[in-house]
């Protein structure tokens, strides 16, 4: 059949090995040099070039590029670090800003034609974004509370001393142990199972296409409409998960640096 | 009570804190559950009890949970972070 040429490499139920993004260049370099990592550091260079071009020539009467730039800072600045934490969250507001530019623009690559998988449907780069925040909320409430009035305030919630042998660890295991679990695998997650469904309806296509009857070879039109619609709702899905990072982590931040009341 | 709810804390207010709030809810009401229902595992695996600690841990838990939520989220709670 012609059809057969159609048909893309990948077997259709799309299964976790297209997670596995071959090697990059050379086989020897896999795993050190694959796909993700080259993707990571193209979004980091155009993070980098995208600021230093933008505020390169600051006017005040800022340039198209230079309000593009300010309105990812300001957002950040006000409705999270400021929203979140508080006066004390300016100073945290370079990070967050760079946090939610760096989780936007890997996370993208989900929908750009012909990548159309983010780095982040690997556990590795949410897991390791986690590990930042969850060092970064705890080193703030330490320095500011110092160890035992931090761990106090975190761990001891206003309640009778009864019930505190329940509560503490649950505030423990909420605070502590899931917080960086659950702030990793809600990218992740949400990442893979985006790169899965278009994967799915896509490569689906194809095989009703390859299909034997002539009343089944159309449906693949549908799948693929599908596949298009489901790609502007990855787009959302996108920028949703890297607001949500941002916030959760500023939360974080701002628990950690509230005074007990 | 919500018509005269006065603000104590300038911060979030809208969606970005409700959002918050609901995750550090879910958080607290799976966790409690998650770490008695644990713990009341591991009872009956040593006693040979066949399930009935970790209903019980579990049941536990999530009464901790509910708890802390209502303690630490509720409009005036004095652990309001």
């Amino acid at each position: 059949m012609t059809t057969q040429l159609l048909v893309p490499r990948t077997d259709f139920p799309p299964d976790v090995r297209e997670f596995f993004t071959p090697a990059f260049f050379n086989d020897a370099l896999y795993p050190w040099l694959t796909k993700f990592t080259f993707y990571v550091w193209i979004s980091v260079a155009l993070l980098i070039i995208f600021f230093l071009v933008a505020y390169r020539n600051p006017k005040m009467v800022p340039t198209r590029m230079q309000w593009m730039a300010e309105s990812i800072y300001n957002f950040n600045r006000e409705n999270v670090a400021k929203g979140m934490i508080g006066h004390e969250g300016v100073k945290f507001a370079p990070y967050l800003t760079t946090l939610f530019c760096f989780i936007l623009l890997t996370n993208l690559y989900g929908i750009v034609p012909g990548i159309q998988i983010s780095p982040n449907a690997h556990i590795a780069f949410p897991a390791f974004l986690a590990v930042i925040s969850y060092v970064l909320f705890n080193y703030v409430g330490i320095r500011k509370h110092g160890f035992v009035k931090y761990f106090r305030i975190a761990l001891i919630p206003p309640a009778p001393w009864y019930i505190l042998p329940i509560l503490i660890p649950i505030e423990f295991a909420s605070t502590f142990i899931f917080r960086p679990f659950t702030l990793a695998l809600r990218l992740f997650a949400n990442m893979f199972a985006g790169h899965m469904i278009l994967l799915v309806f896509t490569l689906g296509g194809f095989a009703l296409l390859g299909a034997n009857s002539w009343f089944i070879k159309p449906v693949s039109l549908v799948s693929w409409a599908m596949a298009l619609a489901l790609t502007g709702l990855e787009a959302l899905i996108i920028v949703l998960q890297a607001y949500v990072f941002v916030i959760l982590t500023s939360s974080y931040v701002g628990g950690a640096l509230a005074e007990e009341h | 009570m919500t018509g005269d709810r006065t603000p104590q804390h300038p911060r979030g207010g809208d969606e970005a804190a409700g959002a918050n709030q609901g995750w550090v809810a879910l958080s607290y009401l799976i966790g409690g559950i998650a770490v008695w229902g644990f713990v009341g595992w591991l009872i009956d695996r040593w006693l040979h009890t066949g399930g009935i600690a970790t209903a019980i841990g579990a049941v536990l838990g999530a009464a901790g949970g509910v708890y802390l939520i209502v303690r630490r989220l509720a409009p005036h709670a004095e652990g309001k972070r």
